[in-house]
C-alpha cells in the first residue's frame, strides 16, 4: 500500500510537473509572436457554421493573412459555443480576435469591462471600416455602444432580400381541382379544405396535409403562420420572436392585439377541420422538412412557408409549387396588407469580430481586420475564394460559380468552403457580383410579396432592433420579462390553435400577460424608440 | 437446466413461466427501439422520420458511417479516449478504494465527518467559473490531467463501495485477520478487495463509462483538437450534420443537400461510440454471478 | 491589572483538571492516530482531491449575493445580499416552475425507484444461464443513447401519424391520445422513456448486491420448503436492503433536480404548461444575457431545498433502519 501511496505521489507531482511543462512551452511560443516566415503570429477563435471546412484551408484567407503579414492560429468553435464563452470570457484568457456573428454580445461588452479593445480609437488604422461608416453610417450605429466606444465590428451583405420568409402553394393541386389562387383567409379555407377532400395528389388515400407549418419555438418565426398577421396590417420585423412590432411609430406587441385573436380562431378553424398537419407543434424542422418533399411525384403538403422552393420541397417536388402574394383578411377586409420586414436582420449583423484588449500586436491584427473589409476580400468572405467559387469576368465584374460537385446545392457549397454569412465582411453597394442561381431564384421567390414590402413604411412600421443599444439593466429586465412571456404566450397560443377555447381565455390571459411584464417591455422599448427616431432627423 | 429437476414443485413451475414470460417482454420492449437504432442507422433518413421503417433498412446507405469515419479526427478521438478511461478510472479506483475501506470502518472515529464533508460537495459547488480559474492556476486547462485528476473521488460511488465493505464483509473477518495481527493495509489488500470484486467491478465500470461519455471538459478546458476526446469529435460530427434543423431563412444552409442522411449520421454516431463499451460489458458481467464471491474466499 | 487577577486565579485554579482533561483526551487521539494512522494515509489522497477540486472553488457561491463585476474579480462585485433570491421568488413562473419540477422528479422517483430493483430480482432469478447473459446485456444497452438521439427517437417512435407506438395506440383505441404533445402526456413518456434507458443500467449494483449473497443461504432455503417467492423475500431482499436504503437517501437529495437535457428536447409548444422547469427556466434566462448572479441565486436555492431533503431523509433512515449516509 505504501508503494502504491508513493506511487500517486509520484504520478501527481510528475503530472503537475508535466503540465506546468506543457504550459511553458505553449506561453514561450507566444511570446516570441513568430509565426510562418517572420510573419507576425496571432490567436483568433471563430464560431463558424459547422459545414464550413477547416478555415486554415481557405485560400482567400491565406492571402489575406499574407498580406496583413500575420500567421494565425486558429481556434474553431462549431456548437456550444454560449457554454465555453462564459468560462473564456470570466476568466479573461481569450484570443487576440474573436469572430462570429455576435459570438460576443453588447451585454458581453458591457460585463466584462477591459477585455476588448475599443476599436473606435483605432479608426487611423482601419480606412476600409472606416468607408463602411461613412457609405452606410448605419453601420456605425450599430457599432457604436451607448458610451461611444467601438468594440465589435458589423457586417453588410446587401444582396439578400427583404424577407425570410416566402409563402407557397402547390400550384399542380389547384390546377387540378380547378381552384383559383386564394386572395382571403376564408378562400383559402376552401382550397385546404378541397386539398383535403379531393385527393390532389391522386394517390387515392387521403394523406394530403393541406397546411403545415414550422414548429414554433418563440410566439413567432420564420415560416410560420403569424406572417398573415400582415392580412390585417400588423408588419413584423424580422418575424418579430417575441411579438413586438411598430405601428405609426408605436411600439406594440401584437400577443395582446385583437388582430393575434382573430388570426388564432382562424387557425383553429382550420386545425379543427383537419387542414393543419396534426403533428405542427410537435414535430421538429427535419421532420417539417422532410414531410414536404412527399414521396416521389406525389406531393403531400399544399400550402405552407419557407426559405426556397427547392429547398421547401426538394427538387423533384419544387416545380409543383408558386410562391404567392400576401392574402387579405376577408374579402371586404381594407387593411394595408404587410409582411414581415427582415432587410436589415438578412443583411446587416453586429459584432462580427471583436479585438483583445491584450493583443501584444495590435498594428498587426488591426491590419487584418481591415484587409477582411475590403470589398473584393468580402465578397470572398461571403462566396468563397476567387477562381474556385467566383470568376472574375476581367471588366470589374464578378459571378458566383456554380458547385464544384453537381450533386451540392449551392447554399451548401458557400457554406463550406468559406465562412459565408459568418464572417465580418462589407459588400459595397458598387461592387459588381453576379449572384448564384440559389439567390438568384429566391430573389424570383420574392417578387409576389415585394408590391407589400415596397409599401412598408420604414419609418414608422419597422422596429429597428438592429441599431438599437440598451442599457445593461433594461436589456436583463427585457429578456427576463420575455422569457416568460413566452413561455405564457407560446402555450396558450398552440393550445388555442389546436383545442380552441381562446374567446373563454381572452381575458384571464389579457391579465396574465400583464402579469408576465409586457406593459413594463413595451415602455422601455417605446422610450429607447423614440430617442433612435429623434437622433434619425 | 433446473427446470427439469425432478423435486420441483407446481407453484415454483408457475413462478418459473411467469419470469420466463416477464423476461421475454422486457427483452422484446428494450431490444425493439435498439433495433431501430441499428437500421435507422443504414435507412434513408426521410423515410425514418416519416414512419416507413419499422422492421428492415429502406434506402440502404452507409453514408453515415462514412461521414463518421472520413473523419480523421475520429481516429485521435479514440485513442484520446481510450487513454482517458483507462488512466481515469485506475486513478479512480486508486483513489475511491481505499477510502471507501477506512469509511467503513466502525473504529474510525472521523468518518461522520469526513463522510459528511464528502456528501456536502455532492450538492454545494462554486460554480463553473471559479473550477476554470482552479484548473489555469494548476496548469491544468488544455492538458489531458484535467480529464485524470479532478473530481477523480466520485462521492456516489464512495458511497456505493462503502456500504457494500460494511455490509458484504464479515466483521469477524477483520477480528480474526487483526488476532493473526494482520494490519489495515494487508487486510484492505488481501481480503477485502478481493471479496469486492462485484462492486469494484460495478464503480469500475461507473467510472470508465463517466469517462468515456465525458463530453462536458474537453469542451471546457480543451483547445487542442489533438487532445479533444471521442464524444467531442463525434458531437462535431453530429452538429455538423444537423445543420439543415436551423432554418435557411437567417443565413442557414439553403439545400437539401445530405438533408436525406442527416439523422442517419445521429444514430450511427450511437453504435460507434457505444460498441467498444459494449465489449467490455461480458469481463465485467462475470463477478456478479450469484455467490462467486463468497464461494471462492470460502473453498 | 489588579481587577483581573481574580480571574486568572479562577482559571488558573481550574487548570489542572483542564489540562489533565486534555492530556488524556490528547494520549487517546495520539493513541487513537496511531492505531489508525494506515487508515489516514489511505483516506489522505481521497481527501486532498475533495478540498482541492470541490472546496477550494466554493468561494464562487457568494454570486448568488453578489453581482458579477468581471473588473473587482468574482467576489468583488456590489453585496445584494437576498436581491436575486426573491426576484426567482417573485417572478411570474415562480410557481408553475416549482411545481412541474416536483412532479417530474417525484414521479421519477416514485417509478424509477423500485425499477432496477424488480429488474435485478427478475434477472436473478432467470434459470437458463445464457439467456440471462443476453437479457442483462440487452437491458444495460439502451443506457449509452444520447440525450439528443433519445429524444429523436422518441419523436419517432411516438409520432401519432407514423411511430410505431403511436399506430399501436390507434390499434388498441388510444388514438386520440397525443404522446408528444399533450400535457398529460409529458410526465409519463418522460418518466417511462427514463425507466427504459436506466432501468438495466441501474440494476446493476443489485445485481452487484446479490451475488454476495452466501449460497448456503439458498441450500437451506431450499431445505426448509421455502417456495421460489419466499426466498425472494427472505434471502435476496434482506441482502439488497442497505443499498437500496443509500439510493433512496440519495435520490430524496434531487428531488429539484430534473435532467435539463431531456426536458428541454421534449419540449414544445404543447406541453410548456408541464415542461417548463427550474432547469430550463436558468438556461432560458442564461442563454439571453449574461445573469450569472441570478442563475447561481437560483441554482443555491434548488440545492439547498435539495439538501434539506436528504438530511431529513437520511436522519428518517438512521431512526428505522440504522443505515445511513453518516
Amino acid at each position: 500500500m505504501k508503494k502504491v501511496v508513493s506511487g500517486i505521489l509520484a504520478l501527481s507531482l510528475s503530472a503537475s510537473m508535466l503540465a506546468a511543462c506543457s504550459s511553458d512551452k505553449a506561453s514561450s511560443g507566444q511570446a516570441t509572436n513568430v509565426g510562418k516566415d517572420g510573419r507576425v503570429q496571432l490567436t483568433a477563435l471563430i464560431t463558424k457554421h459547422p459545414l464550413t471546412e477547416d478555415v486554415s484551408k481557405m485560400k482567400w484567407l491565406q492571402d489575406v493573412e499574407k498580406k496583413a503579414g500575420v500567421d494565425i492560429k486558429w481556434q474553431q468553435v462549431t456548437a456550444d459555443w454560449g457554454q465555453k464563452k462564459g468560462t473564456l470570457l470570466a476568466s479573461g484568457d481569450i484570443p487576440d480576435l474573436i469572430i462570429g456573428p455576435n459570438a460576443v454580445t453588447d451585454a458581453d461588452y458591457v460585463q466584462y469591462n477591459g477585455l476588448f479593445e475599443d476599436l473606435s480609437k483605432d479608426m487611423k488604422s482601419l480606412p476600409n471600416v472606416e468607408k463602411m461608416f461613412t457609405e452606410h453610417p448605419e453601420t456605425k450605429q450599430i457599432a457604436t455602444q451607448l458610451d461611444g466606444n467601438i468594440y465589435g465590428l458589423p457586417k453588410y451583405q446587401r444582396f439578400w432580400p427583404a424577407t425570410a420568409t416566402r409563402m407557397f402553394i402547390n400550384q399542380k393541386w389547384l390546377d387540378k381541382l380547378g381552384l383559383k389562387m386564394p386572395t382571403n383567409w376564408d378562400e383559402l379555407y376552401n382550397v385546404l379544405v378541397a386539398f383535403k377532400k379531393d385527393d390532389p395528389n391522386g394517390n387515392g388515400q387521403q394523406d394530403e396535409i393541406p397546411m403545415d407549418f414550422a414548429p414554433p419555438g418563440t410566439i413567432s418565426g420564420f415560416f410560420e403562420p403569424t406572417m398573415l398577421l400582415g392580412s390585417e396590417g400588423i408588419t413584423l420585423t424580422d418575424a418579430s420572436g417575441n411579438g413586438y412590432f411598430v405601428e405609426n411609430g408605436k411600439v406594440k406587441n401584437f400577443v395582446t392585439d385583437d388582430r393575434f385573436k382573430k388570426l388564432v380562431e382562424f387557425l383553429h378553424k382550420c386545425y379543427a377541420a383537419g387542414l393543419i398537419n396534426k403533428e405542427v407543434f410537435t414535430q421538429d424542422y427535419t421532420k417539417f422538412q422532410s414531410v414536404a418533399r412527399g414521396s416521389g411525384d406525389a406531393a403531400k403538403v399544399g400550402f405552407t412557408w419557407g426559405w426556397e422552393v427547392t429547398d421547401r420541397f426538394g427538387n423533384q417536388l419544387a416545380p409543383q409549387y408558386t410562391s404567392m402574394p400576401q392574402i387579405k383578411e376577408s374579402a371586404d377586409s381594407t387593411a394595408k396588407l404587410s409582411w414581415s420586414y427582415d432587410y436589415n436582420g438578412l443583411n446587416y449583423g453586429a459584432n462580427m469580430i471583436t479585438m483583445s484588449a491584450k493583443t501584444q500586436n495590435k498594428a498587426a491584427a488591426l491590419k487584418f481586420i481591415n484587409a477582411l473589409y475590403d470589398t473584393k476580400v468580402s465578397m470572398q468572405v461571403l462566396f468563397g475564394s476567387l477562381g474556385t467559387n467566383i470568376a472574375d469576368n476581367g471588366d470589374g465584374s464578378y459571378k458566383v460559380l456554380p458547385p464544384a460537385d453537381s450533386k451540392m446545392d449551392p447554399g451548401t457549397w458557400k457554406w463550406t468552403s468559406t465562412w459565408a454569412d459568418n464572417g465580418p465582411m462589407y459588400i459595397s453597394d458598387n461592387l459588381k457580383l453576379t449572384l448564384g442561381t440559389d439567390m438568384q431564384s429566391v430573389g424570383k421567390q420574392t417578387e409576389p410579396l415585394a408590391p407589400v414590402l415596397n409599401a412598408v413604411d420604414k419609418s414608422k412600421d419597422v422596429f429597428p432592433g438592429m441599431f438599437i443599444k440598451y442599457s445593461k439593466d433594461d436589456n436583463s429586465k427585457l429578456s427576463l420579462n420575455d422569457t416568460n412571456l413566452n413561455t405564457l404566450v407560446l402555450a396558450k397560443y398552440s393550445q388555442w390553435i389546436t383545442k380552441g377555447g381562446i374567446e373563454n381565455d381572452w381575458n384571464t390571459y389579457l391579465n396574465n400577460v400583464k402579469k408576465a411584464g409586457l406593459e413594463d417591455n413595451l415602455k422601455i422599448m417605446q422610450k429607447y424608440y423614440d430617442k433612435y427616431m429623434s437622433s434619425q432627423k | 437446466m433446473r427446470f427439469f429437476s425432478k423435486g420441483k414443485t407446481a407453484s415454483d413451475m408457475i413462478f418459473d413461466a411467469v419470469i420466463f414470460i416477464l423476461s421475454v417482454c422486457i427483452f422484446v420492449v428494450i431490444a425493439y427501439p435498439l433495433y431501430f437504432v441499428i437500421i435507422a442507422s443504414v435507412s434513408d433518413s426521410t423515410l425514418v422520420s416519416t414512419g416507413q421503417v419499422t422492421l428492415i433498412p429502406k434506402g440502404f446507405s452507409l453514408f453515415g458511417y462514412q461521414e463518421i469515419f472520413k473523419d480523421s479526427r475520429i481516429w485521435i478521438g479514440y485513442k484520446n479516449t481510450i487513454i482517458y478511461t483507462v488512466l481515469g478510472t485506475f486513478i479512480n479506483l486508486l483513489f475511491t478504494l481505499p477510502a471507501a475501506y477506512v469509511l467503513s470502518r466502525q473504529e474510525f472515529k472521523a468518518r461522520r465527518f469526513i463522510m459528511f464533508i464528502f456528501i456536502v460537495t455532492m450538492f454545494f459547488n462554486g460554480g463553473l467559473i471559479p473550477t476554470y480559474l482552479l484548473m489555469k492556476d494548476l496548469h491544468m486547462t488544455n492538458t489531458m490531467w484535467v480529464f485524470i485528476f479532478p473530481f477523480c473521488v466520485n462521492v456516489f460511488n464512495l458511497i456505493i463501495t462503502r456500504t457494500f465493505f460494511e455490509n458484504s464483509i464479515p466483521k469477524e473477518l477483520f477480528e480474526a485477520a487483526q488476532m493473526d495481527g494482520c494490519t489495515h493495509f494487508q487486510f484492505f489488500g488481501k481480503v477485502a478487495l478481493p471479496l469486492s470484486k462485484a462492486v469494484i467491478s460495478v464503480v469500475g465500470l461507473y467510472y470508465l463509462v463517466g469517462h468515456w461519455n465525458d463530453f462536458f471538459t474537453g469542451l471546457v478546458y480543451i483547445r487542442d483538437y489533438s487532445l479533444q476526446p471521442l464524444q467531442i469529435v463525434l458531437r462535431d460530427i453530429l452538429v455538423s450534420n444537423q445543420v439543415f434543423s436551423e432554418g435557411a431563412g437567417s443565413g442557414g444552409a439553403a439545400g437539401g443537400y445530405a438533408q436525406r442522411y442527416a439523422d442517419q449520421v445521429k444514430y450511427a454516431v450511437i453504435i460507434v461510440s457505444t460498441l467498444p463499451i459494449l465489449i467490455v460489458y461480458p469481463f465485467i458481467q462475470k463477478y456478479f454471478e450469484k455467490g462467486v464471491m463468497i464461494g471462492s474466499v470460502k473453498g | 491589572m489588579a481587577f483581573s487577577n481574580p480571574e486568572t486565579k479562577k482559571i488558573s485554579g481550574n487548570m489542572p483538571s483542564i489540562s489533565g482533561a486534555q492530556l488524556s483526551r490528547k494520549s487517546s487521539k495520539l493513541s487513537s492516530l496511531k492505531r489508525d494512522y494506515q487508515l489516514w494515509i489511505m483516506i489522505m489522497p481521497a481527501i486532498a482531491v475533495i478540498i482541492i477540486f470541490n472546496y477550494i472553488p466554493m468561494y464562487g457561491i457568494q454570486l448568488a449575493f453578489r453581482d458579477f463585476d468581471f473588473t473587482k474579480g468574482l467576489t468583488g462585485g456590489q453585496w445584494r445580499g437576498f436581491y436575486y433570491f426573491e426576484q426567482f421568488i417573485n417572478n411570474y413562473q415562480f410557481k408553475d416552475l416549482m411545481t412541474n419540477t416536483v412532479v417530474i422528479s417525484l414521479a421519477s422517483i416514485i417509478l424509477g425507484f423500485p425499477a432496477p430493483i424488480i429488474l435485478a430480482l427478475i434477472i436473478n432469478q432467470v434459470i437458463w444461464k445464457r439467456s440471462k447473459k443476453t437479457l442483462q446485456t440487452t437491458v444495460y444497452l439502451p443506457h449509452f443513447i444520447s440525450t439528443v438521439v433519445m429524444v429523436g427517437l422518441l419523436n419517432v417512435l411516438l409520432s401519432p401519424n407514423t411511430g410505431i407506438v403511436g399506430l399501436l395506440m390507434k390499434h388498441i383505441g388510444l388514438g386520440d391520445i397525443d404522446l408528444l404533445g399533450s400535457t398529460k402526456a409529458f410526465v409519463p413518456v418522460y418518466v417511462i422513456s427514463d425507466i427504459w434507458q436506466h432501468c438495466g443500467w441501474n440494476s446493476i449494483i443489485y445485481l452487484a448486491a446479490l451475488s454476495s449473497v452466501d449460497p448456503q443461504l439458498y441450500d437451506s432455503a431450499k431445505i426448509d420448503g421455502a417456495s421460489r417467492w419466499q426466498t425472494i423475500r427472505y434471502v435476496d431482499l434482506p441482502a439488497i436492503v442497505p443499498t437500496m436504503i443509500i439510493l433512496f437517501i440519495l435520490s430524496m437529495g434531487n428531488v429539484l433536480n430534473t435532467g435539463f437535457e431531456k426536458v428541454f428536447l421534449m419540449q414544445n409548444a404543447l406541453n410548456l404548461p408541464v415542461s417548463e422547469v427550474i432547469a430550463t427556466y436558468v438556461y432560458k434566462i442564461g442563454i439571453i444575457s449574461n445573469q450569472f448572479s441570478y442563475s447561481a441565486a437560483i441554482g443555491l436555492f434548488n440545492t439547498l431545498i435539495n439538501f434539506v431533503f436528504l438530511l431529513g431523509m437520511n436522519f428518517i433512515a438512521k431512526r428505522f433502519s440504522n443505515i445511513s449516509l453518516w
